[in-house]
């Protein structure tokens, strides 16, 4: 394993039970306290990849080391590494039945075993970070779109995980309010958190992504730091995709 | 048309009485069909086979046969020697309630799994993706949001079971239905009987319907705030 490596896919495959293939043979790897961004256009398999690493999809075939680890194999511990992998949701997951501070409360309590302050106090910071701590006691459904993305961040973040993994953050939002999420992600990326993003907004990938993964049909078609395949694709497909969302 | 028998004390108190045997056997048979009911939703809902086909075979076996039908052939199964308490003689009272929880639950058991289900998939996601166990999310995400689904469904199921018990006149349990027999029998007023008890199990259900229905409002309105 190369130090600078956190996660490692090999051959990755993964076919769904009506025989899709959403992943063929798919073989990339993400680098520690870097900011990758996976493009590509839709049914490319991007979601499936993410959602893999921290397993809520089996995959079929192939292998994923995390921190040179096996994670695909038989016994290992998923619920340790899912509480290392924190996850953010395009259609932000909170628990509509929990007020802010409980659902970032409850993981710290039920996983990390903290006590009620404990838990409450590194709460309280990360509102604090995303900037909604007046919205502690509110329930998810008393706060926009926007803020609910920030809560799922910070509930995410609550159990200080390795790894942020961002399926499409902000395609569920209205344009203004994707601004304010964004703004979160950055602070995060610039602390130097090793995050996975798959996104349409080729803002941020320009800006703030150390590595572009672009996929197509199941596989990494091209990679590469963001000048590069943004400037100079070299994939056919690349081109077109980008050509398709740079020039809409 | 001849009502004049409700104005004798002694027929009244054996119309109450079927009422309240009537209001207990309902309340009984939703309360443990419901904890009952608990067991073949989670075979349903589990991803072993086995279990999903028994829990499937169960319900479906259950719902596609006629209550009276389950009542008599546990009635004829379940053999107890007469025993009376209360008033009730259990040898008959056991049978009979044990194929009423066996019929609720499989009812119940269908209201839960619904209820289950129409959970959103991200919420189990999101549970399973901050490290907590398939229990502690069941416990504290899926469970307490399918509440809401599931307590209103409840009390229709509270409904019919008010009605399905006038089942247990067939094993001589002094339900509503039984004390109706009775004063046909002894007051020859056919007519007027069947339409005092009609108009009793509708002074059942009909709150309960309306109070569940307030109940639902309720809650979806806690939902949306």
């Amino acid at each position: 394993m190369k130090a600078n490596k956190l996660i490692e896919v090999n051959h990755l495959t993964k076919q769904f039970k009506d025989g899709m293939k959403a992943l063929d043979d798919c073989t990339v790897s993400f680098e520690f306290e870097k900011v990758t961004v996976i493009i590509g256009p839709s049914g490319s398999g991007k979601s499936t990849l993410l959602r893999s690493l921290n397993l809520l999809e089996i995959p079929s075939g192939g292998e994923i080391l995390f921190a040179g680890q096996s994670i695909t194999n038989d016994n290992f511990d998923i619920r340790t590494h899912r509480e290392a992998t924190g996850m953010v949701f395009q259609n932000f997951n909170l628990f509509p039945h929990l007020k802010v501070i409980d659902n970032l409360n409850l993981a710290q309590k039920s996983v990390k075993k903290k006590s009620i302050l404990e838990a409450t106090k590194t709460s309280q910071d990360l509102l604090e970070k995303v900037g909604l701590s007046h919205k502690i006691n509110n329930y998810p459904n008393q706060l926009s779109g926007g803020e609910k993305q920030r809560i799922a961040i910070a509930r995410a973040l609550a159990l200080s995980p390795k790894v942020m993994l961002f399926d499409e953050p902000t395609s569920a939002l209205d344009p203004e309010m994707i601004k304010e999420v964004l703004t979160v992600m950055k602070t995060l990326a610039q602390s130097g958190m090793t995050m996975i993003v798959v996104t349409h907004e080729m803002g941020f990938a320009k800006e703030f992504a150390d590595h572009i993964v672009v996929m197509d049909k199941g596989k990494v078609i091209e990679e590469g730091k963001p000048s590069t395949i943004f400037n100079q694709p070299k994939h056919p497909r690349t081109i077109q995709f980008l050509d398709s969302v740079l020039n809409k | 048309m001849d009502f004049s028998f409700l104005l004798e004390g002694y027929y009244l108190i054996i119309l109450l009485k079927g009422l309240m045997m009537t209001l207990l056997l309902a309340v009984i048979s939703v309360i443990l069909g419901t904890l009952l009911g608990l067991i073949p939703a989670f075979f349903r809902l589990s991803s072993h086979k086995v279990l999903r086909f028994l829990g499937t075979l169960y319900v479906e076996v259950i719902r596609g046969t006629p209550l009276l039908v389950q009542v008599l052939l546990i009635y004829s199964f379940v053999k107890i020697k007469v025993v009376v308490f209360m008033g009730v003689d259990l040898s008959s009272f056991i049978p009979g309630m044990l194929a009423l929880l066996i019929n609720s639950s499989a009812y119940v058991s269908e209201v839960i799994r619904g209820g289950i289900l129409s959970v959103d998939k991200g919420q189990k996601e999101a549970g399973l993706s901050l490290g907590l166990s398939e229990k502690t999310v069941m416990g504290k995400i899926i469970l307490p949001q399918a509440v809401k689904t599931i307590i209103p469904a409840l009390g229709n199921e509270f409904v019919t079971m008010i009605k399905e018990t006038s089942i247990f006149m067939y094993l001589g349990i002094a339900e509503l239905m039984y004390s109706a027999l009775m004063i046909r029998s002894e007051t020859y007023a056919v007519k007027e009987t069947y339409i005092v008890v009609a108009v009793l199990y509708f002074a059942l259900t009909f709150p309960t319907s309306k109070l569940m229905g307030y109940f639902e409002r309720r809650l979806k309105v806690s939902e949306s705030k």
